[in-house]
């Protein structure tokens, strides 16, 4: 798990298409671009450093087209060896990268550490930190916001576990050592048990979350209007033919339709709503019903109006229902607008004018604007951080009663160390009060 | 008003207990003139409450102050009774020597070495106030008496004397504990001072009279043979023939003690101060711990000149009748006779926040403070802090820059950055687990880690530092020969002995031999003259580097980043809550702490290592709008 190399995407929240820059610096980042990058010229012994080459890029899951460039320390600008990756920004291309960097020895970054580490070794350029400074914590107070939520609840329920008994193993053992004449109880047959479990729930959960593909849950998006107002239009100008469409749940009726899309490592769902109005119908009273539960189970509701047509009374009544959720006025058909209206925002659903506009104000207005950059490598992060506690759990349990306590402990601190990564916990503190909630020591 | 002739000083320490000696020994070695107060001479070093010095974490807090050149190691060994290597089962960083101490031996011998002390001048009286000019500069001390005398550094090392308070049931006065008067003037000047003071509880268990003891009913424990010693200057054998006894409280213990829980001022709220999970008096562990059957009682002798024993783990401050009974319920105990009742004991104390590493206030420069004024609980705590305390007032003067040890580098280090950093919330005790070097920082190489540095700070006598020349030399010679290489055929029964195969080679080295869990520095001493000429406690530190090498540089690989923040130094007078980009729970936090480096920022809880970039951003920008050359060296990784 040895490795002082980090990497992490470089390139700002950009959506599909754009150009993805990916860095990697530290001692191993040549040798680890050495193993995954061809292109004429590129080896060892004649690479000119700060010169873009054109190659392949080349991971588990696809070959693609990128260009590549070292800079050789201490001229970078963390002043460590530094490799820039430039390749295709979709989604799965830059994890698809990032995972393989990883996969071969480097870690994902900390919020912040190339920057760090450019300060350590005297690189830190001035006027590159101006202005970084808000957007550091910016980043990272979104990721802490976002990284559970993103992850599913039984990944984050499995991660808890697991470092609860790790705390209960390190207490354990930590209390036997430093109260050695008053805890009487056998403390290492239990604990060999609780290192066993954590091992056992972080496997599976390694397993599971490299199984997932994409992240279950998102950002749900529910289109309101009367009818024939555009919503449809807009449904398929935000689900363009270059963004994976998800899934098409089974089931859903033609009430409530329900299309996902990926963006930028976001689940979109998209609830298209039926018409709310008072209605005798049995059967529109049943999508009535359906329309009425996807407008509350979403993060935010866009509005649709025709700017062509007349404000009406229904229309007003019908925004009146929506209004106390998080919402976004959106004026269609802005080639005729006849009658404007108070709106957040002017479209054209039909040609997809503004719709990027559209999606930007979406992101912004939910939060996760921010965390997009984030979000990726910390999931990254995740992953990475139960390998290394998986990989120091394993020695723990590999030398336990070979070694002695204290050194058991190495290991066994080390792995909780790495899951309060992502719980973000203290643990300094943490074993002491569960020494002395547990164990009646002291004297 | 009449002057005093002789009342100039360089420095003053208010307090003679635990923490008191060591800075002023500290002081005076450096040839300083300086004047230590004490309520009570006869209070000097007083142990109040447990007859034992060492133990887990504290064995290698008291080496590492005799490494520096401090008192306790040294007096400690002269009035030891017994011994005994706690841990002893698991591996060298977590052996702790704990000794049985003669508590009155060892007052008498503190009070001695301190009168010998050139440059000392030793004074019985009540601090009334710190005399600070209107420049906040600290210029002396003034007694009840009303007499002054002056020094530019002066430091608090008040223990548990500050307003104290001893309750025995519904019974308390205000008085100092082992029946030593408070001091009642001192806190409302620190509090005029704006210092944060809070307060704090411990307590005491009965003593009782062994002849009424019948230990017939008791576990012996004896002590153990062969163990280190606290001091490296000691060449005397230490004594060895005062055993302890273990016994338990009982059921009707329990019953006793929740029966009168109405008149138990732990409960009742009589008592407001903060007590500690480290020191739990029995009430509390009964009412926490209701389901567990037994808790052991250990009784030990208080002294090798008296009868009186100290009953370890019955600390009370029950009524004195409900103690009679509770002594009585516990077997071999039936007939005791107290001698003195368990008390509780409250007193005033400062928070740690208000401190720099250095152990100087960050409101005042020239006032310190040491012990449990700083919220710690233990003789060895206190002495670390006095030792560090000592040196950094003379720094002071002499306007050098503070002495620091690291987290790396001492237990001590550990202790004052979790108070300076982290603060504490009751009094606090050193634990190996808070070392995250333990396997590094052990008591067989305090020596080695700090003999050097106390050197340097002329603490270390020339007799002393020879010592260590000594060993250091030896441990080389130990290392140059690792590479001696033995045919398996020759050393067959040493893999027999221990039931283990041969290894599959012609030879193998004695590196390697060491390495193997199985075999140990006395077998080695066995097989080879060459290991049997050495001393066998320094083979056995070359075993023990050798058998924990893999972990260290695992623990090493670990904290390498952190070492590199040690180096990038923060300004005292940093306006925290202004930076922009800091979260402002992390600005808070800053300013409260004050931090002195980035790599002490980085230990506060509160703020990550997002805010540690914002930070050195701002250092980076500040420093280029000052001109200062904020250029770190950082050594190049791996």
């Amino acid at each position: 798990m040895k490795s002082d190399t980090i990497v992490a995407i470089a390139t700002p929240s950009e959506r599909a298409g754009a150009i993805g820059i990916i860095r990697i610096s530290g001692s191993n980042a040549l040798k680890i671009a050495e193993e995954m990058f061809s292109a004429k010229g590129w080896c060892k012994e004649t690479i000119i450093p700060n010169k873009m080459y054109l190659g392949k890029i080349k991971t588990k899951n696809f070959l693609d087209k990128a260009f590549c460039m070292y800079c050789k320390a201490p001229h970078s600008y963390t002043g460590e060896d530094v490799i820039e990756f430039h390749s295709h920004g979709g989604i799965a291309i830059l994890r698809g990268i990032v995972r393989e960097i990883v996969d071969r020895g480097a870690r994902p970054a900390e919020a912040g550490e190339f920057t760090r580490r450019a300060y350590l070794n005297g690189k830190m350029d001035l006027a590159e930190s101006e202005g970084i400074a808000d957007m550091i914590n910016a980043e990272s107070e979104a990721e802490i916001m976002q990284a559970f939520r993103l992850m599913s609840g039984e990944i984050s329920k499995a991660i808890v576990e697991a470092s609860n008994h790790l705390l209960e193993a390190a207490s354990n053992l930590e209390a036997a050592l430093d109260y050695p004449e008053e805890v009487a109880e056998d403390v290492i047959t239990p604990t060999l048990v609780e290192l066993k479990k954590a091992k056992e729930k972080l496997t599976k959960t390694l397993k599971d979350s490299e199984n997932r593909r994409y992240i279950t849950e998102g950002i749900n998006i529910a289109l309101a209007g009367l009818t024939n107002v555009g919503k449809s239009s807009l449904m398929n100008a935000l689900l363009r033919d270059d963004r994976a469409i998800v899934t098409d749940i089974p089931g859903t009726t033609r009430d409530v339709l329900k299309e996902s899309f990926m963006l930028d490592g976001v689940k979109i769902n998209v609830f298209d709503t039926a018409g709310i109005r008072e209605s005798q119908d049995k059967v529109e009273k049943i999508g009535i019903e359906r329309a009425k539960k996807a407008i509350e189970g979403a993060d935010i509701v866009l509005f649709v109006m025709d700017a062509s047509l007349e404000e009406t009374k229904e229309e007003l009544s019908l925004y009146e229902y929506i209004k106390d959720k998080k919402h976004i006025r959106i004026e269609n058909k802005g080639d005729i607008v006849k009658y404007p209206r108070k709106a957040d925002i002017t479209i054209e659903a039909n040609t997809s004018k503004n719709v990027d506009k559209l999606i930007s104000l979406i992101m912004k207005k939910t939060g996760v604007e921010k965390s997009l950059n984030g979000m990726m490598l910390t999931r990254e992060r995740h992953i990475y951080a139960v390998k290394e506690a998986l990989a120091h759990l394993e020695e723990a349990i590999k030398a336990y009663g070979l070694v002695p306590t204290e050194c058991t402990l190495v290991d066994i601190k080390a792995a909780y160390a790495s899951l309060l990564k992502i719980t973000g916990e203290d643990l300094s503190e943490s074993i002491v009060d569960k020494i002395f909630s547990k164990f009646c020591v002291g004297k | 008003m009449y002057e005093l002739k002789n009342n100039k000083y360089e420095a003053i320490v208010i307090g003679a207990g635990h923490a008191g000696v060591e800075a002023a020994n500290a002081l005076a070695v450096r040839g300083h003139k300086t004047l230590i107060l004490s309520l009570s001479l006869d209070g000097i070093a007083n142990m109040a409450c447990n007859p034992n010095i060492g133990g887990t974490g504290k064995a290698h807090l008291v080496k590492e102050v005799d490494a520096l050149g401090g008192l306790m190691g040294e007096v400690a060994d002269i009035a030891t009774i017994q011994t005994r290597t706690l841990n002893s089962a698991n591996g060298p960083a977590v052996h702790s020597l704990r000794a049985q101490v003669d508590k009155m031996l060892y007052q008498r011998t503190m009070k001695k070495r301190l009168e010998e002390i050139k440059n000392l001048d030793i004074l019985e009286g009540e601090a009334k106030q710190i005399i600070v000019d209107e420049n906040n500069k600290i210029c002396g001390v003034e007694t009840a008496l009303g007499a002054k005398y002056f020094a530019e550094v002066v430091i608090l090392a008040t223990g548990v004397y500050l307003n104290s308070r001893i309750i025995i049931g519904d019974h308390s006065e205000w008085t100092g504990p082992s029946g030593f008067k408070g001091s009642t003037l001192l806190t409302q000047n620190l509090i005029d001072l704006g210092l944060d003071i809070r307060r704090f509880k411990t307590g005491t268990p009965p003593r009782l009279l062994a002849s009424s003891i019948d230990f017939s009913k008791m576990e012996i424990q004896e002590g153990h043979l062969g163990n280190p010693k606290f001091s490296s200057m000691t060449d005397f054998d230490l004594r060895n023939d005062h055993p302890c006894f273990l016994t338990y409280t009982t059921k009707e213990s329990h019953k006793i003690i929740l029966d009168n829980l109405d008149r138990s001022p732990l409960f009742n709220g009589d008592i407001t101060g903060t007590s500690t999970r480290y020191c739990p008096s029995v009430e509390d562990k009964i009412v926490k711990f209701r389901d567990k059957e037994r808790h052991q009682v250990f009784i030990e002798p208080e002294g090798a000149d008296t009868h009186e024993m100290y009953a370890q783990g019955l600390s009370t401050s029950l009524p004195f009748d409900v103690q009679e009974a509770l002594v009585r319920s516990v077997p071999g105990l039936e007939k005791a006779k107290i001698t003195r009742y368990g008390y509780g004991i409250e007193y005033d104390c400062m928070n740690p926040l208000e401190l720099l590493p250095s152990l100087g206030l960050k409101k005042y420069k020239g006032l310190f403070a040491a012990g449990q004024i700083n919220g710690t609980s233990g003789y060895e705590e206190a002495a670390a802090q006095g030792l560090i305390a000592g040196i950094n007032a003379s720094k002071q003067i002499r306007g050098e820059e503070p002495f620091i040890l690291r987290r790396d580098q001492a237990y001590i280090g550990v202790l004052i950055d979790d108070l300076t950093t982290k603060g504490t919330n009751e009094p606090y005790r050193m634990m190996t687990s808070r070392a995250e070097h333990r396997l590094y920082l052990r008591q067989d190489n305090a020596d080695l880690r700090l003999t050097e540095i106390g050197r340097e700070l002329g603490l270390v006598s020339d007799e002393r530092y020879d010592r260590y020349l000594k060993k250091e030399k030896e441990l080389k010679e130990i290392r140059k020969n690792l590479s001696e290489k033995y045919k398996v055929k020759d050393i067959e029964y040493i893999f027999e002995r221990r039931g283990e195969t041969l290894p599959k080679t012609e030879g193998v080295l004695a590196k390697e031999l060491l390495k193997r869990n199985y075999i140990t520095s006395e077998d080695l001493r066995e097989i080879s003259p060459t290991f049997a000429s050495f001393s066998p406690e320094n083979v056995k530190i070359i075993e023990t580097e050798l058998k924990y090498e893999g972990y260290l540089r695992k623990q090493k690989r670990a904290i390498k980043e952190s070492l590199r923040l040690e180096s990038v130094k923060l300004p005292e007078d940093m306006d925290y809550l202004n930076i922009d980009g800091l979260r402002i729970e992390a600005r808070q936090k800053l300013n409260k702490v004050k931090p002195l480096t980035v790599a002490q920022a980085e230990r506060i809880s509160g703020v990550n290592p997002a805010d540690i970039t914002v930070l050195l951003l701002y250092l980076r920008k500040k420093n280029a709008k000052t001109n200062i050359d904020d250029s770190c060296s950082p050594e190049t990784d791996e």
